[in-house]
């Protein structure tokens, strides 16, 4: 879940341009292995979480509104698991 | 319908209070839990809808034996029932915790718990009570430990509000020895207090209505 959390919040606030984030700087920015990262931003993108645009070289993704409501809400609940000392 | 007391119905209002705090914890966490998915979230949401419904059953049951029924007095297995499903909330925190680390296999530790089952044997609600307060102190203890890590005000609130209804339960189950005394409004109210304590996280979340997405995320 946390993952989810640095994913969307890097694709909000730390996308180098207007295009979104690359997989390798997300792999760099989540610290996670390609292939995980990989069916976390397939599963992102089913949700309408995250949008994926296609460059000349590879698939660079930005989040969506849905991701922005749904990042407010995961940052609220997860401040409400901190409160009892847990991991959202 | 038979005469009922004063501490009757003060039993039965703090009850209900209990059952209404329960619930609307249970609903938030469940909104947290529908918002994220997050099984964290889900585990909260079993352990208050648990520790609300307890209250209830307890509240609702005393209500209906006592006005509806008309008894003089009310059955034992109601509280018993009652104290059984808020245990089983108060399982699930512990259990958020790390269940797995709760049973150390040290003699320290047994020679301390063991007495809380031993003493009150013969009484299915206070060996209930017995687990319940293990599993609080558990709770905690744990939060405690977070507090000292994240240093966030909301966290010892939450320690505070475990540790009385800890507390509650203990003085629930020590009632054994006085049975019928003050000790038990004493028990109800500290557990009631413990529990709004717990709502201090929520007013510390920005709700907004609509927010609604998918549980597989």
């Amino acid at each position: 879940m946390s993952i989810i959390g640095d994913i969307l919040t890097t694709t909000r606030d730390e996308s180098p341009d207007e295009s979104g984030s690359s997989v390798t700087y997300l792999i760099r920015k989540a610290n996670v292995s390609y292939g995980r990262l990989a069916k976390i931003l397939e599963t992102l993108v089913e949700q309408g979480l995250l949008e994926q645009s296609s460059s000349e070289r590879a698939c660079r993704y930005r989040i969506s509104p849905r991701g922005r409501e749904f990042l407010q809400a995961y940052r609220g609940f997860r401040e409400f698991a901190d409160s009892f000392g847990l991991r959202i | 319908m038979a005469l009922v007391s004063d501490s009757e119905v003060l039993e039965i209002a703090l009850n209900l209070l209990g059952f209404v705090v329960g619930l609307a914890l249970g609903i938030f966490s469940y909104i947290g839990f529908k918002n994220t998915g997050s099984p964290t979230l889900f585990r909260l949401n079993i352990a208050f809808f648990s520790i609300g419904i307890g209250f209830g059953v307890v509240g609702l049951g005393f209500m209906i034996e006592l006005f509806a029924l008309g008894y003089s007095s009310v059955d034992g297995w109601i509280q018993t029932l009652g104290i059984g499903i808020q245990t089983v909330g108060y399982f699930f925190i512990a259990f958020s915790h790390g269940i797995k680390s709760f049973f150390p296999k040290s003699r320290y530790f047994k020679s301390l718990a063991m007495p809380l089952f031993i003493i009150p044997g013969n009484s299915l609600e206070h060996i209930i009570r017995s687990i319940s307060f293990i599993l609080l102190v558990y709770g905690t203890i744990e939060t405690i430990m977070s507090y000292m890590e994240n240093r966030k005000s909301s966290t010892i609130f939450v320690a505070a509000g475990l540790g009385l209804l800890a507390l509650g339960e203990f003085l629930g189950w020590y009632s054994v020895i006085f049975p019928k005394s003050v000790l038990y409004f004493v028990s109800l109210s500290t557990k009631i207090v413990g529990l709004g304590a717990l709502f201090v996280p929520i007013s510390q979340v920005p709700l907004r209505g609509g927010m609604r997405f998918g549980g597989n995320v």
